[in-house]
């Protein structure tokens, strides 16, 4: 924002506005660039701000350099969600995917590079898109939303191949098993294409107050862990059973695998560190006091930029260096 | 060194000797006593002149000799502090390396203990579950019963034939008795009424 000038002047309306408007964003999805040195975020407003991670990493960095280098309007609704392939930036939100170039928006242009709507079944209902998934083998990309199907999309074409169905209501978030080629997906009750874990039926974990929504999925080939409503699970895929429960009271938004860690990140401000095992191992402060996306920084191109970012309920991105605790915040 | 410029000259004396004291002095003073003795008078004060020319001389030697050996003592100990910087070198790339090989054990270490939380996990739900080998014993009791029940089963069914059976033969020949014996009242009723009309015949 900028400074507030201490002098007896008072705001101008454009101020107020800027200050509104950062005190009710919220960041819906990051994603990482290929070169790995810049971290794309999407908020609610449908804008895009591109942050360069080598510069806010590197020892002489200032206050300018945890701003945005650029930012952009990308759609005209939130955006939801957004994933990065070789060359390009593919970003989602009401309906439509838009893909941009990654080394047009670093020079500052905001043409994109198409634009796509997903078949729908009637041209009335404009769902939201929750979930992008790039599936590398058949450089495609598959699609999640509030229609309750799946669409996968190839990038060379784009063309729509497949329309997925079987599920009953919003589909909240995607994950890709590498080894066996499946594709699993969470929705308000169940969880997985090709074979249905109904998680709220099973009584362990089930907490019917919070409803029966999977808000979060994340897959290491042989093992799941799904979220939201009902209570943090880590599942056994092969014989579908679930296998440790993890005791956390907020529902969580996002999770992730990490080495021998399972990071998650929900309700309260913290990021959560779980061993496999059910015990937590840390809680990490953020500074919004909801988090809703976490993204892990693995390019191999550029070690130095290796973070785990935070964002969600403000106008901050939290940038992690080291898991245990917060370094700094990038904002909007 | 005769050709220094003049300043080069002037700023190294007043940087070995600055202030006056020490060696340029003695020099200084050296040249004037040799002045003053080639000028004496008389014998005893020549020689005892000479003595202090001497005496001063050896004094300006040895200051000469020390200056040297400490020259010599700061050559050998750049040496060593060359020799102690390179092993110092040595010592943190070999630091480095072994970062970077205890960076690469602790990822090791890291998936060894996830692969062991996922057996745990695993062998956690898996006792939930009875043992097999009593599951099996049961499944081979219960199906020894079945097949003793089954046999029992089998056996009183085969009773029932028989007694159904038997009881058909007894019921079939009570028929037949029933009928036989039918039949004879009736035939012995067919006998009477022919003998009564016999009998009522031959009267008129």
């Amino acid at each position: 924002m900028d400074r507030v000038v201490p002098q007896a002047v008072p705001l101008g309306q454009m101020e107020v506005f800027q200050a509104l408007q950062r005190l009710h964003m919220t960041v819906f999805s990051q994603s990482v660039s290929p070169c790995g040195k810049f971290l794309a975020a999407g908020n609610n407003y449908g804008q895009i701000a591109i942050f360069s991670l080598s510069a806010a990493l590197s020892s002489e960095a200032k206050e300018e350099s945890k701003k945005p280098v650029v930012t952009f309007q990308a759609h005209d609704g939130p955006v939801y969600s957004m994933v990065s392939t070789d060359r390009q930036l593919v970003s989602a939100g009401d309906g439509e995917v838009k893909a941009w170039l990654w080394a047009e928006i670093l020079k500052k242009g905001s043409k994109e590079l198409w634009r796509c709507q997903p078949p729908y079944r009637t041209s009335l209902e404009v769902p939201e898109i929750n979930s992008l998934l790039l599936v590398p083998k058949e450089n495609s990309l598959i699609l999640a939303g509030g229609d309750c199907q799946l669409h996968t999309m190839d990038l060379e074409t784009g063309a729509f191949t497949r329309a997925l169905r079987g599920h009953t209501d919003y589909i909240h978030c995607l994950a890709l098993r590498e080894r066996s080629p499946e594709v699993l997906s969470g929705d308000l009750r169940t969880a997985k294409e090709v074979q249905t874990i109904e998680v709220y039926k099973h009584e362990e974990c089930s907490r019917p107050h919070n409803g029966r929504w999977i808000g979060c999925l994340a897959t290491d080939s042989d093992w799941m862990v799904c979220g939201g409503g009902p209570a943090l699970t880590l599942w056994h895929l092969r014989s579908s059973t679930p296998t440790t429960i993890f005791p956390m009271r907020a529902p969580q938004k996002h999770v992730t695998f990490y080495q021998d860690l399972i990071l998650s990140a929900g309700q309260g401000p913290c990021v959560n560190q779980w061993q496999l095992s059910g015990e937590l191992k840390a809680q990490v402060p953020g500074s919004s006091p909801g988090l809703l996306s976490l993204s892990l920084n693995q390019q191999p191109a550029a070690p130095e930029c290796k973070v785990l970012t935070a964002a969600g309920n403000s106008c901050r991105v939290d940038v992690f260096t080291n898991l245990g605790y917060r370094a700094f915040s990038l904002s909007f | 060194m005769l050709f220094l410029p003049p300043d080069e000259v002037i700023r190294k004396r007043l940087l070995i000797d600055g202030d006056g004291a020490g060696d340029d002095r003695r020099i200084n003073l050296l040249v004037k006593s040799f002045i003053k003795w080639c000028n004496s008078g008389s014998q005893e004060e020549g020689y005892s002149q000479y003595q202090r020319m001497l005496s001063t001389l050896s004094q300006c030697e040895f200051s000469m000799g020390k200056t040297l050996l400490v020259y010599d003592m700061n050559l050998r100990e750049m040496e060593n502090y060359e020799k102690i910087y390179k092993e110092i070198e040595c010592s943190i790339a070999g630091a480095h390396e072994k970062i970077a090989e205890c960076k690469k054990q602790i990822l090791q270490a890291k998936r060894i203990r996830k692969n062991r939380q996922e057996y745990d996990a695993l062998a956690k739900v898996i006792q939930h579950h009875p043992d097999r080998h009593e599951t099996l014993k049961e499944l081979e009791a219960l199906g020894k019963e079945l097949e003793h029940l089954s046999h029992i089963k089998e056996s009183v069914e085969d009773k029932l034939e028989l007694r159904r059976k038997q009881f058909h033969v007894l019921l079939s020949t009570i028929h037949e008795l029933q009928q036989t014996l039918e039949n004879d009242e009736k035939l012995s009723e067919v006998e009477e009424a022919q003998e009564t009309s016999l009998e009522t015949d031959p009267k008129p």
